[in-house]
């Protein structure tokens, strides 16, 4: 996260920057997205990001997506994904960036997540059974909106990050494996709408 | 100049909370005076294994023959687990055990899965005639521990647990105690409940110690509804079981791995 987030910082900081009004960014943008997790690319992402930014250096944020997992598996080896979704809403702060044509913003976010899915096993051989889970976990984490344009309608980039289940469930080292496969990679098409 | 200043010591201490944050994650080495280690090589497929044996702090001086648990990916869990083995037994104030890690000798793909579906796997049988053969006989020959199956373990996970769960069905006689974490029981199509399914009758009555662990977020359309066909076969055919499944909540495939160690180990210690 680090790696990414400090060229982008110091690119901020080395173009020449507009007058933060002059940004889609200095106002209230709707920016919906479609995006993707890392885990081999196998979630689709329905997304949305509302922000604000009241002020140059803060901006407040609000991300919803709605994730159909597993979309290209959904009958493996005798064992059929009856369904698989997840919805995630957060909140967020943080600080954008201007430079000439586009903007850097970093938030903090942290909000909720409802996953549900179901399994069956139909092997002829053994009995049918099925599994489902139903649950629902916090979701924070970190994230990085690119935008560029400087008109009404501008392209927007996204990149989150999640931390959960660091530090509430533990520090144990085997939980990155979740959060590198749940990174949100997301493109979308924003709208300045005041 | 300021800025730069500022964006460098942000970025610095960025970089030492994720240093401290990483090296406070790494697992305590399991006490080096309490481990032996040695290497032995398997006539059945070849391969060479490097073996830890993690003793109880009494060892030496209570003259028991302790139990065992035989560790899957040792290179990975011993160290984990045999601390856990230590701290758990001593909670609840009962013998701890010889811990038998086993190292890798192949592939784990190889090694733990029981048939060939690709050239990478089903050395599964091989594998087992050499803990029944070798590993076992040696560690039995040369520590002060148990010969009985019922004081002999299993604990792996993934292919692991996999293993596991065939070394129950196809050779029940080597453990009594199976400690199974997200059992890859959807392999080649489900041929783990299969080979349950065939050799049921000669086992169903024996007891044995079974915990299942598995993490919530393991939702890749493969782990959930084999894991529970696992556990209702062995709850619903097996008259002598002593039967417990966790499912760790908010956890993937990984992540639930030490979790479920640490409550398959109490659930072993507290039931055995």
């Amino acid at each position: 996260m680090i790696l990414v987030l400090a060229p982008t910082y110091g690119f901020a900081q080395r173009e020449p920057a507009a007058s933060p009004k002059d940004h889609p960014t200095r106002a209230l943008t709707i920016e919906p997205g479609i995006g993707i997790h890392t885990n081999f690319g196998t979630d689709l992402l329905l997304a949305g990001l509302i922000q604000w930014n009241p002020y140059k250096r803060l901006s407040l944020a609000s991300h919803t997506s709605f994730n159909i997992n597993n979309l290209l598996q959904r009958d493996f080896n005798y064992i059929k994904t009856d369904y698989n979704y997840s919805f995630n809403q957060k909140f967020g702060a943080g600080t954008t960036f201007y430079s000439r044509k586009s903007t850097h913003t970093l938030l903090v976010m942290i909000g909720a997540k409802y996953t549900a899915f179901k399994e069956t096993v139909y092997n002829p051989a053994v009995d049918k059974v099925s599994a489902s889970i139903s649950a629902l976990s916090p979701d924070y984490g970190l994230m990085y909106s690119h935008k560029r344009g400087l008109k009404k309608y501008f392209f927007t980039g996204r990149l989150y990050v999640p931390l959960y289940p660091w530090p509430v469930k533990g520090s144990d080292i085997n939980f990155v494996d979740g959060n590198i496969n749940n990174i949100a990679l997301e493109v979308g098409v924003g709208m300045k709408v005041k | 100049m300021k800025r730069q200043k500022l964006t460098t010591l942000t970025l610095g201490a960025l970089v030492g909370a994720l240093v401290l944050f990483l090296a406070s994650c790494s697992e305590e080495e399991f006490n080096p005076s309490l481990t032996r280690e040695f290497s032995i090589q398997s006539t059945f497929n070849g391969a060479t294994y490097k073996i830890k044996v993690g003793l109880p702090l009494d060892y030496n001086s209570s003259g028991i023959k302790h139990s065992s648990i035989y560790v899957l990916d040792g290179e990975e869990n011993f160290d984990f687990v045999a601390n856990h083995c230590e701290e758990i037994s001593d909670r609840y104030s009962v013998t701890n055990v010889v811990v038998v890690s086993i190292g890798y000798g192949n592939d784990r793909e190889l090694d733990y899965t029981p048939t060939k579906i690709s050239p990478t796997t089903g050395g599964g049988g091989d594998f087992l005639y050499f803990l029944e053969n070798e590993l076992v006989p040696r560690i039995e020959q040369e520590f002060s521990v148990d010969t009985t199956r019922n004081s002999r373990a299993i604990l792996g996970h993934s292919y692991g647990g996999l293993f596991g769960a065939c070394a129950l069905a196809v050779n029940n006689q080597l453990f009594g105690n199976y400690i199974l974490l997200s059992p890859s029981i959807w392999f080649d199509n489900e041929v783990s409940l299969l080979l349950e399914k065939e050799y049921r009758e000669k086992n169903r009555d024996k007891p044995q110690l079974v915990f299942l662990g598995i993490g919530e977020s393991e939702n890749l359309g493969r782990m959930q509804a084999p894991f529970e066909a696992f556990y209702q076969t062995l709850r619903d055919n097996y008259s002598s079981i002593s039967l417990s499944k966790n499912t760790e909540d908010d956890l993937d495939h990984m992540g639930s791995k030490n979790p479920n160690v640490i409550k398959g180990l109490t659930y072993y210690f507290k039931n055995r």
